[in-house]
């Protein structure tokens, strides 16, 4: 699940600098974030298999047409397979075929619509728009100020590996292997060590440049007839696939 | 065990939800002063730090590889109301930037990783610390592994826990019952369990040698105070609330799950219409039995590790002492 | 502009960083601050920016006594460049992080002051850049670039030209000589710091000298103490002067030794061969004629 994770640094700065390439990363992040929070929030409340067929095929057209790098999109819904398919799986021995592959395609709508909205959005601008939308800026400057140095210290660690390896290391392939286990856990100590050093001077960095309480972009997008079009869309579709949902039950 | 959106019945993740605002409010309330200040590049700087620790993958057998969770570890280093913060953060990046986690199940996400984790393995490791510190040989070392150890069991055992909740009240529809998901979770995880002891206790060992003003958090004895204010600032008081709250947690859902009259196997087994005599899956332990179970094997879990590690501490005691 | 008086700091294990400090910068000065490794020169600049607290002594800066209640006011006035660009850049886009310190500090006029920090540290066409992106050199222009945005009365750099490579080093120091502003820059890359600054103070926990950049390359014994190599240009005029060749003043600077060089030129009256030939000094060989002052050429490579 975390897989995907590991060329963090070069994946994300590739994927951001795309983002503002494609139609979907220009858009305003607050449109996006409303927008694919109502489809999410809506399809996860569905149960009826033509509903739920519905939702996958819009969450699949918006995928596609928005042009994030295809290649990622897979790779990244691939790591979140596992736990889609043991849930598939054992609701499908257990609960019958309908509800199986029910319960597949409300996951998978909802995980391709995430993940295009992650890959599809500059990371920073994402944030800045949660802050827009009113999250406490405590959270949103933790979130930028984490993301910046995740960057750096991601790179740091990729070169503690690569000199472990010149070094001939090649260990840590066995739990059971005491000195590769503690090798590896020593590389990920000096990066904590690492973070916690450099952390007095970025403090001290940010106090220099008069900084106080709330980390925000200086170019901000507004609302424009793009952004309320993709909201309007995304809110329609969500209402009327609740409708239908709850009036099936009723 | 990042819970995708559309798994958990939407009840479940709304108590989740509420539980987590709840909680993390509570930590941030609790750290708001220190985080106006220094603190605020140190939490973000550690949580880039233990986002990077996590990728630190290691083997657990038949080509598959598990990864830190870094709940205990964080806690350990900065006290769990930072750890809780600087988890969410990272789980914020997760979900967000990768789309790892769902939304809509960000509350239980939370919950198992940023609440729990951090929790158990911070009141574990205070509980056991002062008992453990006693034995030369094993010392702080085996308190950090046991703490690690059931934070990831333990949060592995709640999130069997709200599968086989979503599944039981929802006659199917979300989650994963609880034939397949307790089993599955804990057994995964206690393995899991084994490489996260392994590489905390390497992490702290190595922090404490090589710099440990890195800790904010030192375990020290309080003896210059009063009797009664040492008791009541003691970090083993503060360490069995931790850890009651994170069973406490758990109450709403057993709650949702009982007011549903029916309990797990049966559940299962009508869904598929086959009669109880013959189960599609059976498993070797009564694990559907009640969900309580599943929160009942979290328990006994670490504390058979607890029990065994002071049986195993008081062994070698008494014979150094005899010897 | 900024006066210390008899300051002191002792770090939290005991050791004295810093003695009995006590030193003035007028407004448009600019003054290196030289010493060894470990001499306590970044600590001076960090604590004159209110980040090393509590110290024994004074320091006054545009007329306010810094302590710990003023000390954000205080660094309104300073423009501090750390060593590590890392370390004061956070912003995704070059344009966004230079626009940083005018914003928190609640400044006007954003987009013209981003505009003229740019063109200041001579980096416009990175505006809409990453900076991760960028290399060493480039980000500590960025980070000169959102200092100088913030339009400090007084810059304070540390080691600004350490991990350079020479180009990034030979731009940057022009860029800091050309620049008209009050500065203090702590370094012990002499040579830069002659091509820069006005004077200049030998620290090494307390100050050993104060002067012109001349009267230390003069002071050779203070500089053998504190490790410090003289500036080439220096050590080539040293060369010279003890081979005979007259010289005025000695050059510390390149500027300085085109100056001598042509003083002496016009007084010798001659004019300077720099061609190479093979020349054979005969007698008589009238129309190659030149004096030559010392040993001929060739007795050179024997001197070291």
């Amino acid at each position: 699940m975390i897989v995907a994770h590991i060329s963090v640094g070069r994946s994300i700065q590739r994927l951001d600098e795309h983002a503002s390439q494609i139609w979907f990363g220009r858009l305003d992040p607050r449109a996006k974030l409303l927008g694919v929070l109502a489809f999410v929030v809506a399809t996860a409340l569905l149960t009826r298999t033509t509903l739920l067929l519905a939702s996958l095929a819009i969450a699949i057209v918006f995928a596609a047409s928005s042009r994030v790098p295809v290649g990622h999109l897979s790779r990244a819904y691939l790591a979140a397979l596992p736990f889609v398919l043991v849930a598939s799986a054992s609701v499908f021995v257990f609960g019958g075929a309908e509800k199986g592959l029910n319960m597949w395609m409300r996951v998978s709508a909802c995980t391709l619509a995430l993940l295009t909205l992650a890959t599809g959005t500059e990371t920073f601008n994402l944030f800045s728009g949660l802050r827009r939308l009113k999250v406490p800026a405590l959270l949103t400057t933790l979130l930028m100020l984490t993301y910046r140095y995740l960057l750096l210290i991601s790179d740091e660690y990729e070169r503690m590996k690569t000199a472990r390896k010149a070094r001939g290391f090649a260990g840590g392939r066995n739990l059971l292997d005491r000195n590769g286990m503690r090798v590896l856990s020593y590389t990920a100590g000096m990066v904590l060590i690492r973070s916690s050093a450099r952390a007095e001077h970025v403090y001290e960095g940010l106090k220099a440049r008069g900084f106080r309480e709330d980390m925000s972009m200086w170019k901000r997008s507004t609302i424009a007839l793009a952004d309320a079009s993709f909201m309007a869309v995304f809110f329609a579709a969500s209402v009327v696939l609740l409708a239908l949902q709850i009036e099936v039950v009723i | 065990m990042h819970i995708p959106d559309g798994l958990m019945d939407p009840i479940v993740a709304a108590i989740g939800l509420v539980e987590f605002l709840f909680v993390v409010g509570a930590a941030l309330v609790v750290s708001r002063r220190a985080l106006r200040d220094k603190e605020l590049p140190r939490t973000a700087l550690l949580s880039a730090g233990i986002f990077v620790a996590q990728m630190v993958n290691f083997p657990v057998g038949g080509g598959t590889t598990g990864h830190l969770i870094g709940g205990a570890l964080f806690a350990i280093m900065v006290g769990p109301a930072m750890a809780i913060v600087g988890m969410t953060v990272v789980l914020l990046i997760q979900a967000l930037m990768f789309g790892d986690g769902g939304i809509t199940a960000f509350g239980l996400n939370g919950l198992n990783m940023a609440v729990i984790a951090p929790l158990t393995g911070w009141g574990v490791f205070n509980l056991v610390k002062p008992i453990a510190v006693r034995s030369k040989r094993l010392g702080e070392g085996m308190a950090v592994a046991v703490a690690s150890w059931a934070s990831v069991f333990v949060a592995a055992a709640a999130c069997a826990a709200e599968l086989a909740v979503s599944y039981a009240i929802s006659s199917g529809a979300y989650g994963i019952a609880a034939t397949v998901s307790v089993p599955a979770m804990l057994g995964y995880h206690a393995i899991i369990g084994i490489g996260e002891a392994i590489i905390t206790v390497g992490v702290i060992a190595y922090v404490h040698q090589v710099s440990p003003e890195t800790f904010l958090h030192r375990a020290g004895t309080n003896t210059s105070r009063s009797g009664t204010a040492r008791i009541l600032s003691s970090k083993t008081i503060h360490a069995t609330i931790a850890v009651l709250v994170v069973f406490a947690l758990a109450l709403p859902f057993y709650f949702l799950y009982a007011s549903d009259g029916k309990d797990g196997l049966e559940q299962t087994v009508a869904g598929t219409g086959v009669s109880e005599g013959e189960p599609i899956a059976k498993s070797p332990f009564s694990y559907g039995e009640s969900y309580f179970a599943a929160l009942f094997a979290g328990i006994m879990g670490f504390l058979a590790v607890a029990l065994a590690t002071l049986g195993i501490l008081k062994l070698i005691d008494s014979r150094k002492m005899s010897g | 502009m900024l006066e210390t008086q008899d300051l002191g700091f002792v770090y939290d294990d005991g050791t004295v960083a810093l003695e009995g400090i006590t030193l003035a910068i007028e407004e448009g000065e600019k003054v290196a601050l030289v010493g060894p490794n470990g001499a306590g020169k970044s600590t001076l600049l960090h604590l004159i920016a209110g980040f090393r607290m509590p110290f024994t002594g004074k320091v006054t800066v545009s007329g306010m006594d810094l302590d710990r209640s003023n000390a954000d006011t205080v660094r309104r006035n300073l423009g501090f460049v750390f060593q590590d660009p890392d370390d004061q850049i956070f912003m995704p886009t070059v344009e966004e992080d230079v626009a940083f310190g005018p914003r928190n500090l609640g400044l006007d006029n954003v987009e013209e002051r981003v505009t003229k920090a740019l063109k200041s540290a001579g980096i416009e066409h990175l505006a809409k850049r990453r900076p991760h992106r960028l290399s060493y050199g480039m980000k500590k222009r960025v980070a000169i670039a959102g200092t100088l945005a913030m339009d400090p009365k007084m810059l304070l750099m540390d080691e600004p030209t350490s991990g350079l490579d020479p180009r990034s080093r030979s731009e940057l120091i022009r860029l800091l000589r050309n620049m008209d502003k009050t500065m203090l820059i702590a370094t012990h890359d002499l040579e830069a710091a002659a091509e820069i600054v006005d004077r200049a103070i030998v620290l090494n926990v307390s100050s050993i000298m104060e002067g012109s950049m001349r009267d230390l390359v003069l002071a050779r014994d203070v500089l053998e103490e504190a490790g410090l190599e003289i500036p080439p240009v220096s050590k080539l005029f040293d060369a010279l002067d003890s081979m005979g060749y007259q010289i005025g003043a000695l050059p510390v600077s390149m500027d300085q030794a085109v100056a001598e060089l042509t003083k002496v030129i016009e007084r010798e009256g001659r004019h300077v061969h720099a061609h190479v030939h093979e020349h054979n000094h005969a007698r008589g060989d009238a129309s190659h004629a030149h004096p030559h002052k010392r040993a001929p050429l060739e007795d050179l490579s024997k001197e070291d």
